[in-house]
């Protein structure tokens, strides 16, 4: 009996999101009394590989079969699911994002195995084995049994905090016999944004709003946001009127982010916008509208010109 | 020699004979080819729609009395107006010697109405001097059209065919007139130099002869007779010109008038075939089987030329294509590329083209050619903001409204194509009951901490209060006009007036799916909501935003729903009447204020001194704007532009209005409108000036001057 | 090329959910139902792709779980433009019985590519399109922001993290779609309304088969607290309750 983890690598290099998986796994495993035990797909050094170990995982699997390096839905499927009645895994964790999506539907039917999909804390009991997830779009929670002996949970990115469990994992490279024409997808082209924190992955935002009354007046904002880290996003009507770049758009109609802060700068709080950066862990306003609807959504607000504030902020942060 | 000829011809033309013969030819020619084309032109009207039945005939004839033999509409543009008001009411006047000289023509007498004794030398008198005066405007008109860059006289549409047509016509005119009083110089000059009777009075005609009394009475004779004929000629050929040229609108304009749209301008026409189909949705259960797909073949809206009902037709031959309904479009004003003159002449080419083809292989005939698309582009159909200064500035009462409308309903209800936008916002109606998405469980939250009725629990109590208070979409959902509610229920709660609300049962009325085209979800809704109203028997509905009076006065009617219909202005315009205001408030007395009139409430509803007689009461300091009551610029919001983005242009309506605002001085811009509201809110936020100019409702006003 | 595409059937999104702690499924009563916002997605990007005659798409279908309560949502799929839809008659459970319930279907007849929404507004699950590829054994991609069709292959864009994939892929195929894969949302004409009621819905018996998951319990959301303020004179205080409060920073 283990729990596996699947973890996907970005050019070789593991994120934040790898060890969430992790940190999530090895806790499930303490309460099914079970190990964690971590496949790795595709060309990741073994240092990389080891740091899984700091996070709780005691075996880690590494494959690097060529046919494997972009995503085929069928063909990791296969793999994955391979490994897993290989080792006896009761419990898979998979990340919730683009890939898990794609991977873990399949997996399920091959493994007749039940998905806890979007999870956001640890199982609320295993026997029965229940899962908890936000359902109607956040409206209610729901309490989830995986009636399977197989169960596959995704998690939802950054709903469960890193916690280290230092120790030395088996590194294992494993080779799979796949035939090289059962990969029927193939990707012709890989279009990529360079530079710059992903705003999807970041766990802090400064975002601006058409309150900042020009492009002109963001370097106070990008201050702040390189001062703490952040990665910078804006609301609609800043990214139609062309002062910020397309892909910092956060609403219903851009980006759908979760960061641990939000920092809201000029932002009414429509809900267009609110619905792509609800799920934040806090969400801080800025305004001078004291009426302004994102304060009633925000945990900490400030009624004031953003262009004094900003600057106040900046300060602050940098005398500590 | 010469003198000899003329002599001759003298000779012969003083044959009565000949003279009544040719006449008669060159008059019945004149007569076949004018029945020709009309003939032609009334089977095209047979291919085009039945419109509204033609009836309220007194009510019209006073309408044709002011606008068209007044010339109201035409003095909207007071200078210009006056001279064409002139050449019009000389044309009126001069028709009557053109009878005579057909009569003379015919029968070979010489001014043969003489006998109507002062009655004809009146009208000989002034046709006299009208001569001169068309003239002289004529020659002002060619100058204005030659010599000055009038932007209303270019556009995409006027084409080199246009500047032609109405440089002959105004050719034509010119001589018309100058051959009419050369007629009437020489006829006095040859009488008086003869000793003859003059039957008539020529006083332009008297003081010409004079300047030229060198002539002999032969030389005025010759003047005379060519004269003659130039001028009848002129008419006979003038008179067949006109069905082919924009100058049709000579024999169009005053019946185009008299048949003119009686409906109040915001009514959208209801479609009946429409109504079947959605009682049909809303209850399947219903009896009534549904019509078949195949018999119902009849189209939706207006794609072509024989979609269009034949007072559009009407309309677009009776265009005399003079611009003023695009110069005062607030989409074409600020660049947009649509022109109501535009949609007008559209038709009239549009049916010029596929007339005879249908009139000759039957009216299925398909050219693979369209109104829609060949002629008028979907992107002029969206900019539309239905704000009706078109049809209010047309001075025969063209209504290019109602066209684009069914141009829109049939993009929407037959190729189910609109802007993307448009389309959520159909969705948003359909599903949730707003054009944005909100929750109907939070249509209170305006309410907050205010004790406000609500109708199911007042009515479950058996109670009836006396108005129902329409809250609107606006007043729901929109942060800064839920504030315009809580205010005038405030004012209704202070003044003791009995109302309640329909609260979460409340629904959007239909009216922005309207006017994008979206009928039968227009019907939807309404037919809900009437129904809903009705199972509370309402009888009063007090309503804030224009578009939800407009719909509930002019359009519900229709549906069969009937109620009184009040808007939140009247109310407090007849409160202030009875000096239930406390006026005189010192937080009012330093501000100045100007009105926007919505348009919904202004030209479609004809409601323009109510705000302004509350505003005067409220505050000394109030400014107009110089586009103002009828002629006031929309904010553009309106025709469901709130909704979209804005069709390509180079200016943004509601920036134009905001600065019409903005150069009154004023410190506040009062508003009656949500709509109006957000554009000049936000045009005042573009223009920085939300710090000095405050934007605020009336009923806002007038709670802050009762102290609320 | 004939495409399937499955919908679900869902509260309107602006709906209030209504339920008492500890319901297992929520009140029903006064709901608006709709086609689930990302089935509509598939739908009109279904629609799309047969507008263009250049894709020789024949049909578009539709496929749905459900009772005979969903029907006003199936007919509203047809009167956007689908061409004819099928419904298997059983209540929907969970993902991997909905989705058992749509493969066997789609086993019974040939479709080349088959449309899914990535999630679902009701359970906000990201199941069915995948399982349904598993059941059938045929590729599927996720993530799919656009469809092209280039002589019998599909050209597909695939969204990953911090940029795109273009794909090719042979038919049959599932395509998991989301958001930017469709233009503008579709309306049903009048026209379409009155065309959608002579068009046929299929109704098929369910298999039988064993949801592996279920919900018992749903819980409301703990409410936000209310705004904390700071002075804007001293921002500070923000950074202070960020660092030890929040433990953001």
């Amino acid at each position: 009996m283990s729990v596996l983890v699947y973890t996907e690598n970005w050019d070789g290099k593991f994120k934040k999101l790898s060890y969430e998986l992790v940190s999530y796994a090895t806790a499930v495993a303490k309460m099914i009394n079970s190990s964690v035990s971590v496949l790795s797909i595709g060309k990741v050094d073994e240092k990389e590989l080891s740091t899984l170990g700091n996070y709780g995982a005691q075996k880690i699997l590494s494959c690097e079969k060529e046919i494997l390096s972009s995503l085929d839905n069928q063909l990791y499927a296969s793999v994955i699911s391979e490994i897993a009645l290989k080792i006896n895994a009761s419990v898979i964790v998979i990340a919730n994002n683009n890939t898990g999506k794609a991977i873990a539907p399949r997996l399920s039917v091959r493994l007749k195995a039940g998905i806890g999909s979007g999870v956001s804390k640890l199982p609320l009991s295993t026997n029965p084995f229940t899962v908890y997830k936000k359902a109607y779009s956040g409206n209610a929670f729901a309490h989830v049994i995986l009636k399977s002996e197989v169960k596959i949970i995704t998690l939802a990115q950054n709903s469960f905090d890193l916690t280290e469990t230092p120790n030395i994992a088996s590194i294992e490279k494993i080779d799979i016999d796949i035939n090289s024409s059962a990969a029927k997808t193939k990707v012709q082209e890989v279009l990529r944004q360079t530079g710059r924190i992903l705003l999807t992955d970041a766990d802090i935002v400064v975002s601006g709003g058409r309150g900042m009354k020009s492009p002109d007046n963001w370097p106070p904002l990008l201050e702040l946001a390189e001062t703490l880290g952040a990665a910078t996003a804006c609301s609609r009507p800043v990214s139609d009127e062309g002062w910020r770049p397309h892909e910092e758009h956060t609403g219903q109609t851009g980006k759908i982010i979760a960061p641990n802060l939000y920092i809201a700068v000029g932002i009414s709080g429509a809900t267009q916008h609110l619905a792509g950066v609800s799920a934040s862990k806090y969400i801080v306003a800025i305004n001078i509208d004291k009426d302004a609807p994102i304060f009633e959504v925000a945990q900490y607000g400030i009624i004031g010109d953003a262009m004094k504030v900003l600057p106040k902020l900046v300060t602050a942060l940098k005398n500590r | 020699m010469v003198v000899r000829s003329l002599h001759a011809t003298n000779v012969r033309y003083n044959n009565p004979m000949i003279r009544q013969i040719i006449f008669a030819i060159i008059l019945l020619i004149t007569f076949s080819v004018f029945f020709y084309t009309i003939s032609r032109l009334i089977s095209y009207f047979r291919l085009t729609k039945p419109s509204f039945p033609v009836r309220d005939f007194g009510k019209r004839f006073g309408i044709m009395m002011k606008v068209a033999f007044g010339q109201t509409k035409i003095f909207r543009k007071p200078v210009i107006g006056f001279l064409h008001a002139l050449v019009f009411w000389g044309f009126c006047v001069i028709i009557f010697g053109s009878i005579e000289m057909v009569f003379d023509g015919l029968t070979g007498s010489e001014k043969a109405f003489r006998f109507f004794g002062p009655v004809h030398d009146f009208i000989m008198a002034s046709g006299d001097v009208f001569a001169f005066l068309i003239a002289v405007s004529i020659i002002i008109f060619m100058a204005r059209r030659f010599f000055f860059h009038i932007k209303r006289f270019e556009g995409t549409e006027m084409k080199k065919k246009s500047h032609l047509d109405a440089a002959v016509a105004l050719m034509l005119i010119l001589l018309l007139m100058l051959s009419l009083a050369a007629m009437n110089m020489g006829y006095v000059g040859n009488k008086s130099a003869t000793g003859g009777d003059i039957a008539g009075l020529y006083p332009v005609g008297k003081l010409l002869a004079a300047i030229f009394s060198g002539l002999s009475a032969d030389n005025f004779k010759v003047i005379y007779e060519i004269s003659w004929w130039v001028h009848i000629l002129l008419i006979f050929f003038f008179a067949n010109y006109l069905p082919y040229s924009k100058h049709f609108h000579v024999f169009m304009s005053v019946p185009n008038v008299f048949l003119s749209r009686l409906e109040p301008l915001g009514k959208l026409t209801n479609m009946d075939n429409i109504t079947k189909e959605v009682k049909l949705m809303l209850d399947p259960e219903s009896t009534s089987a549904a019509v078949p797909v195949a018999a119902a073949f009849e189209r939706f809206g207006v794609k072509d030329a024989e979609d269009a009902t034949w007072k559009n037709y009407f309309d677009s031959l009776s265009c005399t294509e003079c611009g003023r309904c695009t110069s005062v479009c607030p989409a074409n004003i600020t660049g947009k590329k649509l022109s109501p003159r535009k949609i007008m002449m559209d038709l009239r080419a549009r049916m010029k083209e596929k007339g005879p083809l249908m009139v000759k292989n039957g009216k299925d005939y398909n050219d693979n050619r369209s109104l829609l698309r060949d002629y008028i582009t979907e992107e002029e159909l969206w900019a539309c903001t239905t704000c009706n200064a078109c049809a209010k500035e047309c001075p025969i009462n063209i209504n290019q409204p109602s066209l684009i409308v069914d141009m829109r309903r049939y993009l929407v209800l037959e190729e189910a194509s609109a802007p993307g936008e448009l389309k959520s916002v159909f969705n948003n109606i359909e599903n949730n009951g707003a054009p944005w998405q909100y929750s109907a469980e939070d249509r209170l939250n305006w309410a907050r901490d205010l004790i406000v009725p609500v109708m199911s629990d007042v009515f479950a109590k058996g109670e009836k209060p006396e108005y129902l208070l329409w809250v609107g979409c606006a007043g729901a959902f929109d942060d800064r006009y839920k504030k315009v509610i809580r205010a005038f229920v405030k004012i209704l709660t202070h003044l003791n007036i009995s109302f309640a609300v329909l609260g979460k049962e409340e629904t959007c009325t239909g009216d922005p799916a309207r006017r994008a085209g979206n009928e039968m979800l227009y019907q939807m809704q309404a037919l809900q909501v009437i129904a809903k109203l009705k199972a509370y028997e309402i009888k009063k509905v007090i309503t804030l935003c224009p578009h939800c009076y407009n719909t509930f006065k002019n359009e519900y009617p229709d549906l069969d729903g009937n109620y009184e219909v009040i808007n939140y202005l009247q109310i407090l315009y007849k409160y202030s009447i009875e000096g239930k205001f406390k006026i005189n408030d010192s937080s009012l007395k330093d501000i100045s204020v100007t009105y926007h009139d919505p348009c919904y409430l202004g030209r479609a509803n004809g409601i323009y001194d109510h705000p302004r007689f509350i505003i005067e009461k409220l505050t000394g300091n109030y400014f107009e704007m110089h586009r103002n009551k009828s002629f006031a610029l929309c904010c553009g919001a309106g025709g469901a532009q709130m909704f979209k983005e804005a069709e390509k242009g180079e200016k943004e309506i509601f920036i134009e209005r905001t600065e019409d605002a903005i150069k009154t001085g004023a410190t506040v811009i009062a508003t009656a409108c949500p709509f109006c509201m957000t554009m000049l809110t936000d045009g005042l936020k573009y223009k920085n000036k939300e710090g000095d100019i405050k934007n605020l409702d009336i009923a806002e006003l007038v709670a802050q001057s009762l102290g609320l | 090329m004939k495409i399937l595409v499955c919908i679900s059937n869902v509260p309107d999104t602006t709906t209030k959910i209504k339920f008492s702690e500890g319901d297992a499924t929520i009140d029903t009563t006064g709901l608006q139902w709709v086609i689930n916002p990302w089935d509509e997605l598939s739908l009109t990007c279904a629609l799309e792709l047969k507008d263009d005659p250049a894709n020789g798409i024949k049909s578009v279908t539709v496929a749905h779980v459900g009772t005979v309560s969903s029907e006003p949502t199936i007919r509203k799929a047809l009167a956007i433009g689908a061409d004819d839809a099928i419904r298997i008659n059983a209540e929907s459970s969970d993902a991997y019985f909905v989705a058992a319930q749509l493969a066997e279907a789609i086993r019974k007849e040939q479709f080349d590519v088959i449309l899914c929404g990535i999630e679902s507004s009701d359970f906000n699950n990201s199941a069915v399109g995948g399982m349904i590829s598993e059941f059938l054994n045929i590729p599927s991609v996720s993530a799919v922001s656009e469809i092209k069709i280039e002589k019998g292959i599909l050209v597909i864009t695939r969204e990953i993290d911090g940029g795109k994939e273009i794909i090719t892929a042979p038919v049959p195929l599932v395509a998991i779609v989301q958001k930017g894969i469709a233009r503008e949302p579709r309306i049903a004409a009048m026209r379409g309304i009155m065309l959608a009621r002579t068009k046929q819905i299929k109704i098929l018996e369910p298999i039988d088969v064993e949801p592996l998951t279920q919900i018992t319990v749903l819980e409301k959301p703990v409410p936000r607290s209310a705004c904390k303020f700071i002075d804007a004179e001293d921002p500070s205080k923000l950074i202070d309750l960020l660092c030890n409060e929040a433990k953001v920073i």
